[in-house]
C-alpha cells in the first residue's frame, strides 16, 4: 500500500469536525466583502488613494484598482459584430529530461483562425520549434519548466501577431491564460525573463499599432484581486504598516464575489467594471501595455454562473468599441461550448497544440536515428527512468 | 475506371474491412454500396458497406448542449477535427488477373490502403452472377435484409436497360437461397418490397 491510510484518515476526520466552524467563519468574512464591495462601490478616487498608500508600506502589492466603473457593475455583452475575425493560440511543450535517452526540447503553438459569419472553415496553423545543443540553454543556464513555459508563452502571443497581420480590422485574438507574461524575475533566470519580456512588449506593440485586439482569458481563476482591494480597504491605519499580512478576508475568492451561485453579481453573460492590476510588473508594461482585467459570467444560465478573469492591456480598455467586442466575442465563443462555457477556439487551439506522449516518443527517435546515422554517440536513458517505466504494482505517479 | 476515393483502410479481415475517412469526404459512400480495395498489381477486393458508423468524442458530446451551432463551428468539427467515419465492408469477391472471384479473397487489404467506390462499369461486370449472395445471406453481423435490398437496388441502376431483368432475377436467386430459412426469406422480401414499392 503506497498511502498510510491510518494516518490520512485522522487528519480527515479532523477537517471534516472542524469544517461548520470554517464555513460559518467564511460566510461572515463573504458578508463582510460583500458589503465593503457595495459601500465602495462608487468611490473610485478614495480606493485608487487607499493602494497608492498601502504601495507605499508594501511595494509588492498586488491587487485590483477601479478605473471608471463602479465596482458593483454588472454590464451586459453588446450585439455581437456581423464580421470579425477571431484568432486563437495556445501551446504546449517538452521539457528536456535529463533521464530521457537524449536531451531536447520543443515548444508547439497550436493557431486557429475563425471568420463570423464566413460560413468559411476554420484555418489552422501549427508551430513547432525543436530545441536541441546549446538551444538548452539561456545564458548558460540549461533549460528549466519555466524557461520553456515562457519561451511557450512568448510563442503564443507571436503567432497571434503574426496570424493577424493577414486580416483587416476587426480582429479579436485570445490565448489562454494571464495576458501578463510569467517568469523567474529573480535568480539566474531573470536574465532570460527580462530578455523574453522586451520581446514580448515588443509583439503586444506590434498588435496594438495595428489595432488588433488581445486578451487573455483565465479560466476558474485563483488570483482574488479584487478581494485583495477590499482588504486594502478595510484596513485600518495600525492594520496598514503590516498590510502584506493583513488577510481579513481569507477565503473569500472573487469568483465567488462576482458568481456567488445564491446571488450572482453578475448575470449571464455580463462582465465586471474593468480593473487595473498594481503589481510589482506594473512599470514593465508601460503606456498602452498597461495590464487591466474584468470579470465575465460565461455560464448561461441565472443560476449556474461561471465566472473566468479576462486581461487585457490598456490600449483595449481606451477604445469602448474594442472592449465591447471582445465582451461580445467572448460570450459568443463560451455558448458554443454548452453547458461548460470556455472559449471553443481556445479548446480547438489547445487540441491543435497539444504534443501527445506518443508523438514526444515518435521525435526522440527520429532525433535519435538521425544522430546515430551521422556518427554521433547517443547515450541510454536513466536506470532511474527505466525502473519507473516498469510495468506491474507502482505507486500513483503524477 | 472511374476513381471515386471514399477512405483508407483501418483494419481488415479476411471476411470483411473497415476503412475510414474524415466526415468531409462523407459524400460518396452509402449503406449496400459495393467498394474496392487494390492489393497491387491485378488484384482487387470487393465488398459491399453494411454499417456507416460516426463516433462521438467530449468536444461534440459538449457542442450538442448548446442551443445553436454556427456553420462555421460545424464546418470546422466536420473538417479540420480527427473524426473519421468508419465504414464496415463485408468481403464479397476479389478479381485477380481481369477474372472475377465470388469467393473470400487470399488475404485482406493493408492498412491505409484506399478504398474506392465502384463505379457503373464495375458493379455491372461484378454483379454478372450471384454467387456473393451467399456471403450476405450467411453474414451474421450485417442486417440482411435490408443489405440486401439496399444493393439490389443499387446494383439494379447499374445494369442500364437491363435493370429490371437483373432485380427480377437477383430476386429469383435469392429465394432459392433462402428456401430453407423462412424467417431471413421474409425478412429480405419484406425489404425489396420497399424497395420496389
Amino acid at each position: 500500500m503506497a498511502i498510510n491510510f491510518q494516518q490520512v484518515r485522522e487528519k480527515i476526520h479532523q477537517i471534516g469536525a472542524g469544517a461548520a466552524q470554517r464555513q460559518k467563519l467564511l460566510e461572515e468574512r463573504r458578508a463582510d466583502a460583500r458589503a465593503l464591495l457595495r459601500v465602495h462601490a462608487d468611490a473610485q478616487d478614495a480606493l485608487q488613494e487607499r493602494v497608492d498608500a498601502a504601495r507605499e508600506v508594501d511595494a509588492g502589492l498586488r491587487c485590483a484598482t477601479p478605473l471608471n466603473e463602479k465596482l458593483d457593475s454588472s454590464i451586459p455583452p453588446p450585439t455581437l459584430p456581423e464580421q470579425a475575425t477571431l484568432i486563437a493560440a495556445d501551446g504546449s511543450q517538452i521539457t528536456p529530461d535529463r533521464h530521457e535517452q537524449i536531451q531536447f526540447g520543443l515548444v508547439n503553438v497550436g493557431g486557429i483562425i475563425m471568420r463570423l459569419n464566413s460560413g468559411e472553415s476554420t484555418l489552422i496553423h501549427t508551430d513547432s520549434v525543436l530545441m536541441y545543443d546549446l538551444e538548452l540553454f539561456r545564458n548558460g543556464v540549461p533549460l528549466s519548466d519555466g524557461m520553456v513555459a515562457l519561451e511557450r508563452d512568448l510563442q503564443e502571443r507571436s503567432q497571434l501577431a503574426e496570424l493577424a497581420k493577414d486580416y483587416d480590422a476587426p480582429v479579436v485574438t485570445f490565448t489562454d491564460g494571464p495576458i501578463e507574461l510569467w517568469g523567474a524575475r529573480e535568480g539566474e533566470e531573470a536574465k532570460a525573463y527580462y530578455e523574453s519580456l522586451e520581446k514580448y512588449k515588443g509583439v503586444l506593440s506590434r498588435l496594438q499599432s495595428r489595432g488588433v485586439i488581445t486578451a487573455g482569458y483565465v479560466d476558474k481563476p485563483a488570483s482574488d484581486l479584487v478581494v485583495r482591494l477590499l482588504e486594502v480597504v478595510k484596513a485600518a491605519p495600525e492594520d496598514m504598516q503590516d498590510i502584506r499580512n493583513y488577510h481579513p478576508l481569507l477565503g473569500v475568492t472573487d469568483r465567488w464575489l462576482f458568481g456567488d451561485k445564491k446571488e450572482p453579481l453578475l448575470e449571464p453573460g455580463h462582465r465586471s467594471a474593468v480593473f487595473s492590476i498594481q503589481s510589482k510588473s506594473e512599470k514593465n508594461y508601460p503606456g498602452v501595455l498597461a495590464l487591466h482585467f474584468f470579470y465575465l459570467n460565461a455560464g448561461g444560465e441565472e443560476k449556474n454562473p461561471h465566472i473566468a478573469r479576462v486581461e487585457i492591456p490598456r490600449w483595449v480598455v481606451d477604445d469602448p468599441a474594442m472592449l465591447g467586442m471582445l465582451h461580445a466575442v467572448l460570450v459568443d465563443q463560451c455558448r458554443i461550448m454548452g453547458a461548460k462555457p470556455y472559449p471553443y477556439l481556445l479548446h480547438r487551439a489547445h487540441e491543435t497544440a497539444v504534443v501527445s506522449n506518443e508523438e514526444k516518443y515518435q521525435v526522440e527517435q527520429m532525433l535519435v536515428q538521425e544522430l546515430r546515422r551521422n556518427g554521433a554517440d547517443v547515450e541510454d536513458g536513466s536506470y532511474k527512468q527505466s525502473a519507473k517505466d516498469l510495468s506491474g504494482r507502482t505507486g500513483y505517479k503524477p | 475506371m472511374t476513381q471515386i476515393e471514399i477512405g483508407r483502410l483501418l483494419r481488415a479481415g479476411t471476411t470483411g474491412f473497415i476503412t475510414g475517412c474524415s466526415v468531409s469526404q462523407f459524400e460518396a459512400p452509402s449503406f449496400g454500396a459495393l467498394v474496392r480495395a487494390p492489393l497491387g498489381g491485378q488484384h482487387q477486393v470487393y465488398g459491399l458497406i453494411y454499417d456507416i458508423h460516426i463516433d462521438d468524442d467530449g468536444l461534440v458530446r459538449q457542442l450538442v448542449t448548446a442551443d445553436n451551432v454556427s456553420a462555421e463551428v460545424m464546418r470546422d468539427n466536420r473538417e479540420r477535427r480527427i473524426v473519421p467515419v468508419e465504414m464496415s465492408v463485408l468481403a464479397v469477391g476479389y478479381e485477380q488477373d481481369g477474372r472475377i472471384y465470388h469467393l473470400l479473397p487470399p488475404r485482406p487489404p493493408l492498412s491505409l490502403d484506399v478504398i474506392y467506390l465502384c463505379d457503373d462499369k464495375d458493379i455491372a461486370r461484378f454483379t454478372e452472377k450471384f454467387g456473393y449472395f451467399r456471403h450476405i445471406l450467411n453474414s451474421k453481423e450485417t442486417p440482411v435484409g435490408e443489405l440486401v435490398a439496399a444493393h439490389i437496388q443499387q446494383a439494379s441502376l447499374a445494369h442500364d436497360k437491363e435493370s429490371e431483368k437483373w432485380k427480377d432475377a437477383a430476386t429469383r436467386e435469392v429465394i432459392t437461397l433462402l428456401r430453407d430459412d423462412y424467417p431471413t426469406l421474409m425478412s429480405v422480401l419484406g425489404a425489396l418490397s420497399d424497395v420496389s414499392g
